[in-house]
């Protein structure tokens, strides 16, 4: 029952969004104030992939044979004890970092065995960047490739500030695919494992912040659409940027239990100024039965320093000449 | 034609394994490729910290290393716990120094000297035997 209305909620996305929602359903469990209770720990791995591989072109969803062959594939592809002689180069090697026992990328695509999470446009790729963010997206990579000067060198998420599933908005990603939301009138919080981020967005259609006040996480305000929860996210900086979007982003995320067990996790990038069209994503959420755990970033976090202790250490070594 | 999706699916999967890693930090930009290391010794304490869990081990000369790992929440999800590494348990691990030249490596591969994997060795948490699997082999 529960793939059947998973796979019907998604098929309803594909040609159109909104479509999930159904107006005047109380028949979702309900808070003591009457919201739908979208409270839980919601876990959101899966094999699915962001985008289709070019491979698969116009082929959206997998037959059940085609999904057990990906699937078996896909683990297989992502076992991290695959060491150089198995292919990898040696850089390659020092990319996958620790066994497979540290990683926690799920093992099934999403029920309705979809090839890509984005939803729209239909052929499940993320539209192309316009010029200008291709050149900020460049200037990024550069900047990435130098040795840092200083931890501000480095991205968001390896200083700790944003986890880099955590979002907005959330992807399924390496580890720590969990968020957990609380409601209480007038508010929801949204609570991710992965740097232990907590957005708590005010429910009353007001407005957002002033223009110039610009945020890490955005600026995020809710409201019911049906048994949909909808939360929009303007305000965000230059400083952050997700999969090419700019400080200019509308995020809108659309949050529907469409089970007990499952919650249907919308959003849509509207970036003009970044993309040459939205585009949307559906992602499955299921229900843990385990907690969240902390994930008090900053205060392990050994590898920063390290990071400044590698760079300088490169410094002085091309300083004598040993690193052209 | 279903022989040509299997094709195109496994041509897919191998694609997709070549994306770079997504973890908290680069690892390229803490380690050296050109420095592998082998490191025989005994735990002298795990920090289970985030955002990566540290496994400091001395080995013969007395030297203490540190090994990074991973989030311990993935492991805490599985059920080990702060007794799943205990201090004097003897591993092997086959990684790459830090680009510094310090006694720090990333822990690419952790396994017990008898070769099983780290924390995945038994049908139980695969630490030393800890009590909690009653099908653990003493």
């Amino acid at each position: 029952m529960k793939r059947f209305v998973f796979v019907v909620a998604v098929l309803c996305l594909l040609p159109v969004l909104p479509a999930v929602a159904q107006p005047g359903d109380t028949s979702a469990p309900r808070t003591p104030w009457g919201d739908p209770d979208l409270m839980g720990v919601w876990d959101f791995r899966s094999l699915t992939p962001l985008q289709r591989p070019s491979a698969l072109a116009d082929k959206a969803v997998l037959t059940l044979e085609e999904a057990a062959t990906y699937q078996r594939e896909r683990v297989a592809a992502l076992n991290k004890d695959r060491r150089t002689g198995d292919g990898l180069s040696t850089a390659g090697d020092v990319a996958n970092a620790y066994n497979e026992f540290w990683w926690d990328y799920g093992k099934e695509l999403t029920d309705d065995r979809r090839t890509s999470l984005v939803v729209d446009p239909t052929n499940g790729r993320i539209p192309d960047l316009t010029a200008v963010a291709a050149d900020r997206r460049a200037d990024v990579r550069d900047a990435r490739r130098r040795d840092a000067w200083s931890p501000v060198d480095r991205g968001v998420s390896e200083r700790c500030i944003l986890g880099f599933n955590a979002g907005p908005p959330m992807n399924p990603s390496a580890y720590n695919n969990n968020v957990q939301i609380f409601q209480a009138p007038g508010y929801v919080v949204l609570f991710n494992e992965m740097v232990h981020d907590s957005r708590v967005v005010p429910i009353d259609g007001g407005p957002h912040l002033p223009a110039h006040v610009r945020q890490w996480r955005g600026d995020s305000r809710g409201h019911w659409d049906g048994e949909t929860l909808v939360v929009e996210s303007t305000n965000f900086t230059d400083k952050t940027s997700f999969s090419g979007s700019g400080p200019g982003l509308r995020l809108v995320e659309r949050f529907t239990r469409i089970e007990d067990d499952t919650v249907l996790y919308e959003y849509t990038v509207d970036d003009p100024e970044s993309f040459e069209l939205p585009w949307t994503v559906a992602i499955q959420m299921n229900v843990s039965a385990q907690p969240l755990f902390e994930y008090a970033c900053h205060e392990g976090n050994y590898g920063m320093a390290n990071l400044m202790e590698s760079a300088r250490a490169v410094d002085r070594q091309t300083a004598a000449g040993g690193i052209k | 034609m279903r022989r040509n999706i299997t094709i195109v699916l496994a041509g897919v999967v191998m694609a997709l394994a070549t994306v770079p890693v997504v973890a908290h930090h680069a690892f390229s930009a803490e380690f050296d490729a050109n420095r592998p290391i082998h490191l025989e010794g005994k735990v002298v304490k795990m920090e289970w910290i985030n955002p990566h869990a540290w496994v400091h081990l001395e080995i013969a000369d007395g030297t203490v290393w540190m090994v990074e790992g991973g989030t311990p929440n993935t492991l805490l999800r599985r059920g080990f716990t702060k007794n799943s590494l205990l201090p004097g348990t003897e591993i092997i691990v086959d990684g790459y120094q830090a680009k510094d030249g310090s006694d720090k490596g990333n822990g690419r591969d952790l396994t017990f000297k008898d070769g099983r994997k780290l924390f995945m060795g038994s049908s139980g948490t695969g630490a030393p035997t800890d009590g909690r699997d009653a099908t653990e082999p003493e």
